[in-house]
């Protein structure tokens, strides 16, 4: 992270001394136009990436950040008098009080999705346009003429002052979206756009972090957009409000690529650099239907974007470049530098984003895995004294005697007019291992959900070591001690089976940064015979493999209690036994769990106590041989009396 | 005007707006494809009707035989791209957005950023007005509400009734239990967007009887029509009328009481509190979706 921070250190420092040598070089002004024009949309371009790229909540609200910086710049500056550099920090503000507010109104919305959240954005500058028309404190409509600042002498002309205040914001923006992307913080975000509910069950603040990302991107959106004010010189409605500010940033990132903090700078280079090409050339009636082609294109057939083609193709991109760029000088394409870096560019690019036919990533096609388990397996299932009896034998830990770790008071959770739980009551102790079963539809998922926190219940107390967590929010009751598997496994689709374990170690319980949680989760890994897959993608791996990452990543993040929902589900007689013996060494290692399971043959194996539910009560509760030959209990699971 | 006049014709304009959203949320509902591109088709509707009748000296109405089969396969091909390309719902609304423009940017190349406006030669209607009461209705609003409300109760019966409707609605639930009951997903989806394309050419058509054309128009429309989308609830085509005729009563009346560039403030108001409330729409769930 240090190198990284100082590599882009480095690389601005270097263009902040382009304007003191730039007539030495030879080079004529409109450099320095060109270079600011990239340094702002790469500021803008980064702004919106910190919400819509990294945490995937799509904006088209962009121009109310610039529009909002420009203006208090342009009302304060240009009807006040207010010098302008006290503005500055003031849009900024402005801007980050409207991402906060509007993130408040929509990330409060547990059913929000993406798509609502798109277009609540849409309507975020439409409404400010209105405001700013109606308003004639702000300007009524008419517009403002923003008068250029004093600044000190030796930062040269207005051009230069210029091209260095973009600078610094853009060099402001990319070491934002670097050291966020560095951190758990944009962890948290990737995990918010791969699976939103799953990551704040792993115990990430999900609604916080959301609300940093916007207010990130409010900031520097509104600091650019001050500086925008300059640029434009007349600030009015259409020039802020309008699509053009969303369309261009979208294209930038969409096009550079949405996972990284390279992309919205190479995307805004690139169009920035295109699109004045064009407009020299004449073709500027074609620039938006070439954006609105390349925006199209790349979402279908490039999504990672340039940024990881280029990381891809290194050589040959810039042998693309280079060629293309030296080449069309001599046969007249090109008259000037820019129009050589232009073609070279757009040929670097189209190289780049040459359709290939992704190869699957090459893993070992020969299945290590029940050789291994075997091998591996057969002593530790040998070697377990206390769970290894005989199903109704006398449990090593009588639960009476252990402390209360779970307790359900009187709990209730009704679906309209369905009562999915009924006033239950239900203590569990430290070091069970409660088989929870009962026929489809008796409340074992919801039990588990309300447990989890992922749901409310209608009625009643849940208590995880003593603290009542009814109504706290997910990753709270998963700071408290509580994990959980889903039925159907939810790795985070764009994370290596170990950063998936990691992830679950860096917001657990005692919380670690990346490279200590990578080094823990190996353990995990080697824990469920999974080491052999940390690098590979949740996509490659089998069902099985990804049930076993469930519990990696349960187990990882140090819980008291592990609430198994149906993990054996859908696997062979074979896997089942190897999963048996994954849970008995959880169980081991001194986590209490309750399994959710259809096959009475595991429950009868593995639980030292049975609860059976059924239309929401609590039907037989005790050790599972007792528990199975219950008369109501047979009836309830089979339909039938026993015998007729 | 007063405010009773103000909110009446709010109602006729709003069947405008209902009339552009039906496309929009049927395609979303049913398919899943968020279609900024159904702006683009009504704009290319507008156009056509504009361009046809000035050139052909046909009467408004009439194009409504060019258009619509012209905007039908344009739609059709749209989906058929969308359904091969298998786009997402999220990454539809980004690649529609860029058709979207590339589709404005050659209207303006072809028609220019000019205003267009049918002259009243070949477009009686634009100054005709009906008067009922103490009440002054303009005839292409009335035209336009009429033809909403018409093409609404057509397509609800449609979904509810017929065989093709029951398989629409079977594979907007479920894509992958409607496929096993032999449900041919790709020829549905391309009909419906085709009809969806089709009934952006009765919008355009409706549009251009009362006002002037630019090429950056759809972007006025684009707030309205998706307020009107998500109001009715997504795929709901009752609820889509109904939310029409509300926003435009609403845009109508702010705009008499307090000023009309308050209109879009009302309405984005509106909408934001709905959203926040009542994110599935205003109607209870179930409907035609």
């Amino acid at each position: 992270m240090r190198r990284g921070l100082a590599g882009i250190a480095l690389t601005v420092a270097g263009l902040a001394v382009f304007p003191f040598v730039r007539e030495s070089l030879g080079l004529t002004g409109f450099y320095v136009v060109i270079l600011y024009t990239i340094f702002f949309w790469t500021a803008q371009a980064t702004s919106w990436n910190l919400l819509s790229g990294y945490a995937g909540y799509f904006s088209f609200g962009q121009g109310a950040f610039v529009g909002v910086g420009a203006y208090t710049a342009a009302v304060l500056a240009g009807r006040h008098d207010v010098d302008y550099f006290i503005t500055i920090p003031l849009a900024g503000a402005l801007s980050v009080v409207l991402a906060l507010v509007v993130g408040a109104l929509a990330f409060r919305l547990r059913s929000l999705r993406g798509e609502i959240f798109a277009l609540l954005t849409l309507a975020v500058p439409l409404i400010l346009a209105s405001v700013a028309r109606l308003n004639t404190t702000i300007d009524g409509g008419q517009g403002i003429i923003v008068p250029a600042p004093e600044f000190p002498d030796v930062l040269g002309a207005f051009q230069d002052f210029l091209y260095l205040f973009n600078l610094a914001i853009a060099a402001l923006a990319v070491a934002i979206a670097y050291a966020i992307q560095h951190s758990r913080f944009g962890w948290a975000l990737i995990a918010i756009r791969d699976s939103e509910d799953v990551a704040e069950g792993l115990g990430v603040p999900t609604f916080r972090y959301k609300m940093f990302a916007i207010a990130a991107s409010g900031l520097i959106g509104g600091i650019s957009g001050a500086a925008f004010a300059q640029q434009i010189g007349f600030v009015n409605v259409q020039a802020v409000f309008g699509l053009t500010i969303p369309l261009f940033v979208i294209v930038m990132s969409v096009l550079g690529g949405r996972t990284h903090w390279l992309g919205p700078v190479i995307g805004a280079t690139f169009i920035v650099l295109v699109q004045d090409r064009l407009v020299v050339a004449g073709l500027e009636k074609w620039r938006l239907i070439i954006f609105g082609a390349v925006l199209a294109f790349v979402v279908v057939a490039a999504p990672e974007g340039l940024q990881a083609r280029l990381r891809a193709r290194p050589a040959v991109s810039l042998g693309a470049f280079v060629l293309l760029a030296v080449g069309s000088v001599p046969i007249g394409v090109s008259d000037e530098l820019l129009d050589a870096v232009g073609v070279g560019a757009v040929g670097a690019a189209a190289v780049a984003l040459w359709p290939v036919s992704r190869r699957p990533v090459s893993r070992q096609p020969v299945s290590l895995w029940p050789v291994s388990v075997d091998a591996s397996l057969q002593p530790t299932a040998s070697s377990e004294p206390a769970v290894h009896v005989e199903p109704g034998g006398v449990v090593a830990d009588s639960p009476a005697a252990a402390a209360p770790l779970v307790e359900c008071i009187g709990l209730s959770r009704s679906f309209g007019g369905v009562h999915a739980l009924d006033d239950l009551t239900l203590t569990m102790s430290e070091g069970e291992l409660v088989g929870l079963v009962g026929p489809n539809g008796s409340g074992k998922t919801t039990l588990v959900n309300l447990l989890s926190g992922t749901m409310r219940p209608t009625r009643g107390r849940i208590r995880i070591v003593g603290d009542d967590t009814a109504g706290l929010a997910p990753h709270r009751v998963a700071r408290s001690g509580v994990a959980r598997t889903y039925q159907i496994p939810r790795p985070f689709p764009s994370m290596t089976v170990r950063d998936n374990v990691a992830m679950a170690i860096m917001f657990g319980r005692e919380p670690r940064p990346l490279a200590a949680a990578r080094l823990g989760a190996q353990e995990h890994l080697d824990f469920v015979h999974l080491t052999h897959l940390a690098d590979v993608y949740p996509h490659e791996i089998n069902l099985h493999e990804r049930q076993l990452l469930e519990m990696a990543r349960a187990i990882a993040s140090n819980p008291r209690v592990l609430l198994l929902d149906e993990a054996l589900a859908g696997l062979n007689p074979t896997e089942i036994d190897s999963a048996v013996a994954v849970i008995r060494r959880i169980h081991q290692a001194g986590i209490t769990i309750v399994i959710v399971e259809h096959l009475l043959r595991v429950v009868n194996q593995l639980a030292t106590r049975v609860v059976v539910l059924d239309r929401g009560h609590c039907l037989a509760d005790g050790d599972p041989l007792t528990v199975m030959s219950e008369p109501a209990v047979v009836t309830a699971y089979l339909g039938r009396q026993p015998g007729a | 005007m007063t405010t009773a006049q103000a909110a009446l014709s709010g109602v006729l304009v709003g069947g405008l707006y209902a009339m552009m959203a039906f496309g929009v949320s049927l395609t979303w509902g049913m398919l899943k494809v968020i279609n900024l591109a159904h702006f683009g088709l009504i704009l290319i509707g507008a156009y056509l009707t504009y361009q046809t009748t000035t050139s052909w000296d046909l009467d408004p109405l009439l194009t409504i035989v060019v258009t619509a089969p012209v905007l039908f396969v344009a739609g059709a091909l749209l989906q058929w791209a969308y359904d091969r390309l298998a786009i997402s719902e999220l990454n539809s609304l980004l690649v529609s957005f860029g058709l979207l423009v590339i589709i404005i940017q050659a209207a303006s190349i072809i028609w220019t950023e000019d205003f267009r406006r049918m002259s009243a030669d070949v477009n009686p209607y634009a100054t005709e007005s009906v008067r009922i009461g103490e009440f002054i209705f303009p005839t292409p609003t009335l035209v336009a509400f009429a033809v909403a409300v018409v093409l609404a109760a057509v397509i609800q019966l449609t979904l509810r009734r017929t065989f093709v409707g029951r398989a629409l609605r079977a594979f907007a639930e479920d894509r992958t239990v409607a496929a096993a009951f032999g449900i041919d997903h790709r020829r549905l989806g391309v009909l419906l967007a085709g009809v969806a394309g089709a009934s952006a050419a009765v919008a355009g058509l409706l549009w251009s009887l009362s006002n002037a054309i630019t090429p950056s128009t759809p972007y006025e429309w684009f707030g309205i029509v998706f307020a009107v989308v998500i109001l009715g609830g997504v795929g709901n085509v009752a609820g889509t009328l109904i939310a029409g005729v509300l926003v435009g009563m609403l845009s109508s009346v702010a705009s008499i009481v307090w000023s009309p560039a308050a209109a879009p403030l009302a309405v984005f108001s509106a909408i934001v509190v709905a959203l926040l409330v009542r994110p599935h729409g205003l109607l209870p769930a179930g409907g035609a979706r």
